[in-house]
């Protein structure tokens, strides 16, 4: 696991405390008991404090997944880079 | 804090077992992330204690301000933001900005005002309230450019203004530092207009964070420290006493020492506010005693006692001081211009809060006073803080005089002409009784605080009785020094708190309301809630001397056992009122 996935899953278990660490990785929006609307505001606000980005709205709307958020995080930073 | 961090320490640790602290918040907005920031503050602050909130609905701020005086939360929280005085005023609402609109948008705001100042008393006169006014830029609005106030924007502030100054009279209302507010968030930073369009929640989390910092320390009122024992040379004035003379050392402009004169200015309010002032030098005792004479010292050498001035350890001159004024050591604030002198005491003492004076640097010295402000900050000023200094010195010249002694003798008390008024009022209840029992540690039966509305709730049952005691002598007066509240059961009492103030040791006062106790409820047995803490000791050993045995939890003291130990006292006692 990579920095960015170690900083990734601490966010996910402090949103999500009783997700197991092995489901981290494949965790998403339609499998994750609490993942509501409320949640997904505060994942993404705090990946984008974590992180220090700005997520777009179209993001916000899509970033429903460990995978899909980790490959947005890859993308963003490895541009800004 | 991040929001990452608040989380943590929401989902670490377990509460503290007890009863959750019930908050209502009241916003217009979505309080999401504040709410997240205030719980954990919350839980830091009440060490480890859960906070249940409760909000009401979007948009809904006046709704939610009318339900509340309804309800009875340990607390609440209002954060009023521009657009509660009139939806147009918020991002979400397209309303129109046009200049024809603007006056009835004023109109809206003032009869808000109107309806704020009907609300607020209610609820103050029930749990206690942390308030804050607007707190995001004020919106663009106006047909002026935005570096010139509009007669618009001066007229809405001018509404703010108004409740502020009818809500910071009321007692049980507290009200956000706008000025703090800012050294911790700055005005450009607090605004998220895409999270107000995305979810409702208007603020960035570091304004979010900030200001939930704020609102748990107006929930929470942290203790005030009791005491400050200064520095001399140096520190209260600039120079060495030893070296330059009397006439050589400086507070003023013309000898670039301005802002020691400054800190004696902070001192001396202190002083006037109740905090306890003691100085620690090592200097030459007759010329620190000329020095303190001096006329034109800011901080009048009279409002310091004692001083310790001698060459010994200034860990020493600490514990001496400590002991006249009868404090715990994390009471006490030391501030010394030396990090050796600094060093030394916290060595000795570690529970004193020790302070670099930072001499060379006027704008550190400043930030210095902004700490002391925060250290000893209080709620409210009550009779005894202006009478605490005078009784110290008082009592302590009395025992030098007496040569002696920690228990005072009989002889003296005897002679003292002592007089305890005993107040028995509940409604309206006075502030200093709560004040009495959060601050006291070593008198006090079991060392448990109280919020506002738990006490409220507790003295409110009608088989509760409350006990303020106020005592003076021919010497002076102490003012109120001792609460006992409790219940009765039959012929047994049983007492769930008392304190009294180290000011009153040695005066036979614990004996005397034990004596009342038994006389004016026709008593057999009183029943002590008694809980050992680090710092009751006295209250243990006085238990344990009329028991005749170490107490424990439920400790029973019969009229029989209580008439063969009790000591003899002289007080003429008072009744105020039946309650």
């Amino acid at each position: 696991m990579d920095e960015l996935q170690v900083r990734l899953v601490r966010c996910f278990a402090a949103v999500f405390p009783s997700l197991p660490s092995d489901r981290m990785a494949t965790a998403q929006s339609s499998s994750v008991e609490g993942w509501d609307s409320v949640a997904s505001v505060t994942l993404l606000a705090m990946v984008e404090e974590e992180f220090g980005i700005e997520i777009d709205v179209q993001g916000m709307e899509e970033l429903l997944s460990f995978e899909k958020l980790l490959a947005y995080l890859r993308q963003k930073l490895g541009k800004s880079r | 804090m991040k929001l990452i961090e608040a989380l943590e320490i929401l989902r670490g640790e377990h509460p503290v077992p007890g009863q959750p602290l019930q908050v209502s918040l009241i916003t217009g907005f979505t309080p999401l992330h504040f709410q997240t920031f205030l719980a954990a503050h919350l839980r830091i602050l009440f060490f480890g204690r859960q906070a249940n909130m409760t909000q009401g609905l979007y948009g809904n701020f006046w709704g939610s301000l009318a339900q509340l005086s309804q309800s009875s939360p340990d607390a609440a929280v209002i954060l009023m933001e521009w657009s509660d005085l009139d939806p147009r005023l918020g991002l979400r609402n397209l309303g129109s900005w046009a200049p024809g609109e603007l006056d009835d948008i004023l109109l809206t705001a003032k009869a808000r005002v109107a309806q704020f100042q009907e609300c607020l008393p209610g609820c103050a006169a029930r749990f206690p309230v942390a308030l804050s006014f607007p707190t995001l830029p004020f919106p663009p609005a106006a047909y002026t450019p935005a570096w010139k106030t509009s007669a618009f924007e001066a007229e809405l502030r001018a509404c703010i203004s108004s409740m502020r100054l009818s809500a910071v009279g009321l007692p049980n209302v507290h009200i956000a530092s706008a000025q703090q507010l800012e050294l911790l968030s700055p005005l450009n930073s607090r605004l998220d207009v895409k999270s107000e369009l995305a979810s409702g929640f208007p603020y960035r989390l570091p304004h979010a964070s900030a200001l939930a910092e704020i609102v748990a320390r107006l929930i929470q009122q942290p203790t005030p420290k009791k005491g400050l024992i200064t520095d001399l040379d140096d520190t209260l004035w600039s120079g060495i006493l030893g070296e330059v003379g009397i006439d050589g050392v400086s507070w003023d402009l013309e000898h670039h020492s301005h802002m020691h004169g400054v800190y004696q200015r902070m001192l001396h309010a202190l002083s006037e506010a109740g905090v306890l002032l003691g100085a620690a030098s090592k200097n030459d005792t007759e010329f620190v005693r000329e020095a303190l004479q001096k006329k034109d010292l800011v901080l009048p050498g009279s409002s310091i006692f004692p001083v310790e001035a001698h060459w010994s350890p200034k860990s020493e001159s600490v514990a001496r001081i400590l002991k006249t004024w009868n404090v715990g050591s994390d009471s006490i604030v030391f501030v010394d211009d030396s990090p050796m002198e600094l060093a030394e005491v916290k060595a000795a003492h570690p529970q004193v809060e020790c302070i670099l004076f930072p001499k060379d640097d006027p704008q550190a010295i400043h930030d210095l006073l902004y700490r002391l402000r925060d250290l000893f900050g209080k709620r409210f000023l009550t009779e005894e803080d202006g009478i605490r200094r005078e009784s110290i010195r008082r009592f302590s010249e009395l025992q030098r005089e007496e040569g002696s002694p920690a228990k005072t003798t009989d002889g003296f008390l005897r002679q003292a002409e002592a007089e305890l008024t005993l107040d028995c009022q509940k409604d309206p209840l006075d502030p200093r009784a709560l004040e009495l029992i959060n601050k006291t540690n070593q008198f006090n039966l079991n060392g448990r605080r109280f919020t506002d509305v738990s006490w409220l709730n507790c003295i409110r049952q009608p088989d509760t009785f409350l006990w303020m005691a106020s005592y003076r002598d021919k010497y002076g007066p102490l003012g109120k020094i001792a609460v006992l509240a409790g219940r009765q059961e039959g012929r047994a009492l049983y007492v769930n708190v008392w304190v009294m103030s180290c000011r009153a040791f040695s005066r036979a006062i614990e004996h005397r309301c034990i004596e009342e106790l038994f006389e004016r409820h026709g008593l057999e047995e009183i029943v002590f809630d008694f809980e050992a803490t680090s710092k009751n000791g006295p209250l243990q050993e006085f238990l344990e001397e009329i028991l005749g045995e170490p107490p424990t939890p439920q400790c029973i003291l019969s009229r029989a056992r209580f008439e063969q130990r009790r000591v003899p006292t002289f007080h003429k006692v008072l009744e105020l009122n039946n309650g």
